[in-house]
């Protein structure tokens, strides 16, 4: 079974202090890894482009965990190289995120104001990886205080108090951005765009994709290769009453439900079918997909 | 003296005074009367003639035809018939003398034919027709004079009914009755004896409901109620007389449709039907019958013993509704149709092709139609079987019906298990055969056969095949080791049909002949077609020749391995040709001929079967085709059903010809189009084409269409309909160049439901709208209307410019926000000090107001919109001038100049030149809009104008177009409200209206049950809107129609609607009401 993070109690993290502690699982499909790396150690933005459930967000975790790891370095304070993992912070954008979200706001103390910061000043500040999911969906005022930290600059103006950070050394902003679902009024703007280097996600390769589903499903590799071939046919629907295919999480989904024991065919009924549309056409088309790969 | 002298003798004084032939037939009449009548019955009998004669100026004919019939009397005629005959001449005579001439001349005829006893009555027959007035008295005549032969076929008790139907009728038409009439005998006589009753009192009751469907009747009823099982036809009357007693016109409507059905069901089903139907005649007569007419239809989709549970399911629903059973028994209701689906267990491809599509489409990638196999078949391109599923490369051919189980999911289960080996011969490749390509399994051993050899072939697999002198064997043998692949490959990768196609491996399994009446060779193929269906154990050969099975089997088996590709189909069929050929076409005679089952023998290259070099039927040790000493001819083993036809071959061609036609793409073996010469040689070696079945007559002929079509075929590649609900069908593939405006309209035609209220019911796929641009006119006309209403147009942009959204608005007293609201945060302060709980909504924040409008305007472009508006205005103005004609010629004569500067404007006018404004309007504000407007014929013709589309920008065309407004037919205002909805769900904007500008209700041929009911549309309409609404479009009717108020209330219940009464107005009035409806 895959650690599915299961606690008494939750951990609760300072935005800054959340690190990946362990290693996520990430399977390479191309040289993105190496992409990633050398972006940043050259500080440059990186914009990750894919569907959804492709594992964007995964790979920017397992980045995380993978350029935190520990060079030896002892620390004056602790003595332990405890605290030397990469901060990860991650906001999903939504269309009321504005630029004060993301950069911090007065609030109301017992005894007047208090200025809080918000998460991409936290990040700025420690010199954390900044993720912003989904960018295109933020209020376009947030681009404003993507532009100055995606160039030369690394600056971050904070208007209310008057500041400007410059970024910490180990500060990257990492977006990611789906192509396929978002409007054409909410395309990314090219000034922005064109300030990051892009890393594409496509879904794996059915191999690949069968090690990722088996891994972190849990269910025998067979099964798994059922379910990627599953994705792989209901992925040529797409633009065919499907909007988007069935992504590699919805497969892990699936898996998971088949291996805690709910019957394959209506795992893929609830995980997949129902998931990904409401035409009951397309529905019945999957269904008799997932009906000829499942007995 | 005899009596007869001294009768004559005293008669004659009074009779002297006629025509001297009355005496004559009076002194015959007496003598032949002589020997039967007394002397005082032959005075009676004078006397009667006598006294005729004196009744009125031309009764003296009556008693010549009285005296004549003495003459003629029957043998059976008693004294108290003859007496009775007089009695009744007289009162007759004395009325019409006509009447009595006919009835007297008829008389003897009749009481032979009648009987003596029945004289009278049959007298009082004719005389219930006789109304005093000419025409009645002849149609009487009439019926005297038909009198014998009406007998003949007829008992008395049935001509009186033939009576009362003659006299129903005679009331609307004599001549009608009259015609009715004489052909009674003619008609009746076709019909058995018992029918003759029912069929008369059903023509009562037609004649009482719908009498000018009498002649009909008469002319067709009895041949249409042949049809009927005998036993049944009077109930079958008697359902259809309940029809015509409903006052219903078109009762011989239903009487004729269902005797039609009834002809074509089995007469041992009638008995059941005319029980169900009597089931529901108490409820509605017109179901009854509707019923009956449908049956044959609905048989076409259930059996006859599921025909009940139908019937019953829409007699429940009669109970509660009659307008829903009727419609019900129509066919005409969606509850109906889905009924019928569910009862039948039939899959019918029409239904489940659209999934099928899918898929498929899921399973291979490809963007792959589904179409009918007799639609492949039709095309002529080499396909000749109507029933075979196939593919040719873009579209799978699926048969229309399954109906080979009892129940609808196992039915299902067969057509999918055709779609998918058709689909996985795409996905697995079976048509991308590529002769320099190496196999997977096998050790490639084709260049080997190739050398020396320069091949001709336009395709890869024919230049294989070209390889095989017996090219039938060959073919037969790819196409099994192929189709072994395919279904191991299905079998493998897809588990969850596994069993429905084991199912169907067993059951073409069980349909296949006996292997051992087979010769040897063709026993080897059909063995191997066995093993390929999983059918190890089918498999028999003598024991004699197991080995060369052994290894034939062995070698199919070596290609039902996941790395197999088509190309290792394609070398076990040269090793398996070879084996073949060593295999004599005989039937087994020898002692040790015991035939028992085969093993294969694993591995593929046994038995000296290597060696490339040893090439099928190469060198000559055997010659194609040749049928040796002894030997049979090969047969082609049979058919798999759920395989059906595989012709690589003529897909590859195919796919080669689409390429080609499709600007040639640098063809891997051929670059140069193909010639005709090599078309034909190609089609004369192939074994994909069945040339017996496709030649009768001139090869060249048939050669040459054949080719016409597959180019035609590779010209068109098949489109991928992209259709949902409202299936959009192309009718023309005129105009296909893009951007060009095509010559042609391009006319879609989309198929909407149209509700029923009576029935609470849609009827299914009823009405079909056919969307097409409009045609261009003048630019000018956009001009002129923007420079007329200049200031209107200055006011209306100003208006909509205030519209535009600031995008960011300040919001105050947010629990969250950006920043303090320093108002806020000082009250809180001072809450606080203050010691009261504060108020901590202090924050502020931009909101972002998007305005995300898409809005469809529908215009209404019916004929009354041709109206002149004067005309209208015209009864208002009347009481200016009052009475003073001065004032009336100066109001004329400014009128007049008016109309000669400008012409009258029509209702359509002004529609057109608010809709420029609000254009106007629109372009400033920036909502995405579409206009559209419709007019239309019946519900097969509902035409769907495109004046702007909302993908299209304001541009010189769409000013053209708005010119081309004009006033065409009628208002089915449902359909176009439909398609206008579905054209604004294909926008993605949040709010969504749709605006309808009319000038009166709706209207259309067939729009309700007759013209003059408005019920119908009006609810259809509303539903429409309805439908729209639930869609989240926000619907609004504007009419200018001054009784709008009325029906208005009722179909936008609780929707927005406006009448302008002014319509003048409506040039100013549509942007204002636009603005309210979205601010």
């Amino acid at each position: 079974m895959v650690d599915t993070a299961m606690h008494e109690t939750a951990f609760i993290h300072a935005a800054e202090e959340y690190t990946v502690q362990e290693e996520p699982y990430y399977l390479p499909i191309a040289d993105e890894i190496e992409l990633f790396e050398t972006a940043y150690a050259q500080r440059i933005p990186v914009l990750l482009k894919g569907p959804t459930g492709a594992g964007k967000t995964r790979f920017v975790e397992y980045m995380a965990w993978r350029l935190g790891r520990p060079f030896s370095k002892v620390s004056a304070r602790t003595g332990v190289e405890a605290e030397h993992r990469k901060p990860l912070i991650t906001v999903a954008c939504h269309e009321d995120l504005t630029a004060s979200d993301l950069v911090g706001r007065y609030l109301l103390d017992t005894d007047g104001t208090r200025w809080v910061d918000g998460p991409l000043t936290r990040a700025v500040k420690v010199g954390a990886i900044c993720y912003l999911d989904e960018v295109v969906e933020a209020r376009k005022d947030t681009t404003v205080l993507i532009h100055p930290l995606t160039d030369y600059r690394r600056l971050l103006p904070i208007e209310k108090l008057g500041q400007v950070i410059e970024a910490a050394d180990g500060f990257l902003l990492v977006i990611s951005y789906n192509p396929g679902y978002q409007s054409a009024l909410k395309d990314l703007k090219h000034s922005t765009r064109q300030r990051f280097i892009s890393i594409e996600f496509g879904y794996p390769p059915k191999e690949q994709e069968t090690d990722i589903i088996a891994h972190e499903s849990g269910v025998a590799r067979n099964v798994a290769g059922d379910l990627a071939k599953l994705g792989e046919k209901v992925r040529n629907l797409r633009e065919h009453g499907l909007s988007e295919g069935v992504s590699t999480r919805l497969l892990i989904y699936a898996g998971r439900l088949i291996a805690n024991g709910v019957a394959p065919r209506r795992a893929c009924q609830v995980a997949v079918t129902w998931s990904l549309t409401d035409d009951q056409e397309v529905q019945r088309s999957i269904e008799e997909v997932v009906t000829s790969i499942f007995e | 003296m005899s009596i007869v002298g001294e009768l004559l003798a005293r008669h004659q004084v009074r009779l002297s005074g006629f025509p001297a032939p009355l005496q004559q037939h009076y002194e015959a009449g007496l003598r032949a009367l002589a020997p039967r009548l007394s002397p005082s019955q032959l005075q009676i009998w004078s006397e009667t003639g006598v006294e005729l004669t004196a009744l009125s100026l031309r009764s003296w004919e009556a008693a010549v035809e009285y005296f004549k019939a003495g003459t003629v009397l029957p043998e059976n005629a008693t004294w108290d018939s003859i007496e009775a005959l007089g009695r009744e001449a007289i009162t007759m005579a004395a009325e019409s003398a006509p009447l009595a001439v006919s009835f007297l001349r008829s008389a003897p005829g009749a009481i032979q034919a009648v009987g003596p006893n029945h004289v009278r009555q049959w007298a009082d027959l004719g005389r219930r027709l006789y109304k005093g007035n000419w025409k009645s008295s002849s149609l009487a005549a009439q019926f005297y004079d038909l009198g014998p032969n009406v007998f003949q076929v007829m008992r008395v008790g049935q001509v009186s009914r033939l009576v009362l139907f003659i006299d129903e009728l005679s009331r609307h038409s004599y001549e009608l009755a009259s015609a009715c009439l004489s052909s009674a005998p003619a008609v009746l006589g076709k019909l058995d004896e018992g029918d003759r009753l029912p069929f008369i009192a059903f023509a009562v009751e037609l004649a009482q409901s719908s009498w000018a469907d009498s002649r009909l009747y008469f002319e067709r009823g009895a041949p249409l109620l042949q049809k009927v099982h005998g036993p049944l036809r009077e109930r079958y009357l008697l359902l259809a007389a309940q029809v015509a007693r409903g006052h219903n016109r078109s009762a011989f409507q239903y009487f004729e449709e269902a005797a039609v059905a009834f002809g074509e069901l089995e007469p041992d089903d009638h008995h059941k039907v005319v029980e169900l139907a009597e089931q529901l005649a108490p409820y509605s007569s017109f179901a009854a019958m509707d019923f009956i007419t449908s049956v044959p239809r609905v048989l076409q989709r259930i059996r006859i013993d599921e025909l009940e549970p139908w019937q019953q399911a829409g007699f429940r629903i009669l109970q509660h509704s009659h307008d829903g059973g009727e419609a019900y028994f129509r066919l005409q209701s969606t509850r109906g149709e889905d009924i019928l689906d569910t009862l039948s267990a039939r899959v019918e491809l029409s239904k489940v092709g659209e999934i099928l599509r899918l898929y498929c489409k899921a399973l291979t990638g490809r963007n792959l139609s589904v179409q009918t196999t007799a639609s492949l078949a039709e095309k002529g391109i080499g396909w000749v079987d109507q029933q075979k599923a196939s593919t040719e490369g873009t579209t799978i051919f699926l048969p229309e019906v399954m109906e080979r189980y009892t129940e609808k999911d196992e039915n299902f289960a067969a057509i999918k298990v055709f779609a998918t080996h058709q689909a996985a011969r795409l996905e697995l490749g079976s048509f991308d055969f590529r002769f320099d390509r190496s196999p997977a399994v096998f050790e490639d051993s084709r260049p080997a056969a190739t050398e020396g050899f320069t091949s001709t072939a336009v395709t890869d697999i024919e230049r294989f095949f070209d390889l095989f002198p017996d090219r039938q064997l060959a073919s037969d043998l790819f196409t099994v080791v192929e189709d072994g692949r395919i279904d191991a490959a299905i079998k493998r990768e897809y588990g969850g049909i596994r069993r429905a196609l084991t199912r169907m491996q067993k059951a073409a399994l069980g349909a296949r002949e006996d292997v051992r009446r087979m010769p040897l060779r063709t026993a080897f193929v059909e063995n191997l077609v066995r093993a390929s269906l999983d059918g190890s154990d089918a498999v028999l050969y003598p024991r004699g020749r197991a080995a060369e099975m052994a290894q034939g089997l062995g070698l199919l088996k070596a290609v039902a391995v996941p790395e197999a590709v088509v190309e290792d189909s394609g070398e076990a069929t040269m090793r398996l040709y070879r084996l073949a050929l060593t295999i004599p076409n005989v039937f087994e005679e020898q002692e040790d001929g015991e035939w028992d089952s085969v093993e294969p023998m694993d591995g593929m290259e046994q038995g000296g079967m290597e060696g490339g070099g040893e090439m099928g039927g190469q060198g000559g040790e055997m010659q194609p085709g040749d049928v040796g000493e002894g030997e049979e001819e090969y047969q082609s083993p049979d058919d798999v059903d759920y395989r059906g036809d595989f012709k690589p071959e003529l897909v590859q061609l195919l796919m080669k010809l689409r390429k080609d036609a499709q600007g040639g793409n640098a063809g891997e073996m051929s670059p140069t189009p193909l010639t005709e010469e090599q078309l034909k040689e190609l089609l004369e070696k192939s074994m994909d084409f069945d040339l017996d079945s496709l030649m009768e007559g001139d090869l060249d002929a048939t050669t040459g269409m054949f080719m016409s079509n597959l180019m035609k075929e590779a010209g068109t590649p098949s489109q991928d309909k992209d259709s949902k609900k409202g299936d959009p069908t192309s009718d023309q593939s005129s105009g296909e160049g893009e951007g060009e405006e095509a010559l042609v309209p391009l006319i879609t035609t989309y198929y909407y439901d149209e509700w029923d209220f009576r029935a609470q019911d849609y009827k299914p796929r009823w009405c079909a709208v056919k969307e097409q641009k409009l045609d261009q006119g003048e630019e000018n006309f956009y001009e002129n209307a923007l420079r007329e209403h200049a200031g209107l147009v200055a006011q209306t942009r100003k208006q909509f410019e205030l519209m535009k959204p600031e995008l960011f608005r300040k919001i105050k007293r947010l629990p969250d926000g950006e920043d303090f609201d320093l108002d806020g945060a000082i009250e809180w302060m001072i809450e606080r000090r203050a010691g009261v709980y504060p108020n901590d909504k202090i924050y502020w924040r931009r909101n972002k107001i998007e305005r995300d409008v898409a809005v469809a305007f529908l215009i209404d472009m019916s004929a009354s919109t041709d109206e002149e508006i004067n005309k209208r205005e015209k009864k208002y103005d009347e009481d200016e001038y009052d009475d003073d004609p001065r004032k009336y010629l100066s109001w004329w004569v400014s009128k007049r100049r008016q109309e000669l500067t400008a012409p009258p404007k029509r209702i359509i006018d002004l529609e057109k030149e608010s809709t420029v404004l609000l254009m106007t309007a629109l372009e400033t504000i920036g909502d995405q809009y579409g206009i559209y407007g419709f007019s239309g014929y019946g519900r097969d013709n509902v035409e769907f104008f495109v004046i702007k589309d909302f993908d299209e920008h304001l541009d010189h065309a769409i000013k053209q177009r708005l010119d081309k407004i004009t006033p065409i037919r009628s208002t089915r205002m449902g359909p176009a409200i439909r398609h206008a909805t579905y054209k604004l769900n294909l926008t993605d904007a949040k709010v969504k209206i749709l605006v309808l500008l009319s000038d009166g209700r709706p209207q259309d041929h067939g729009y309700g049950r007759d013209r003059t009911e408005k019920e119908y549309a009006i609810h259809d309409t509303k539903q429409a809107l309805n439908e729209a609404k639930r869609e989240g479009i926000t619907p609004f009717a504007l009419t200018v129609d001054r009784a709008g108020h009325d029906y208005l209330k009722t179909m936008c219940e609780d929707m927005g609607y406006e009448v302008v009464a002014d319509i003048e107005a409506l040039p100013s009035r549509l942007p204002t009401l636009y603005r309210r409806l979205t601010e």
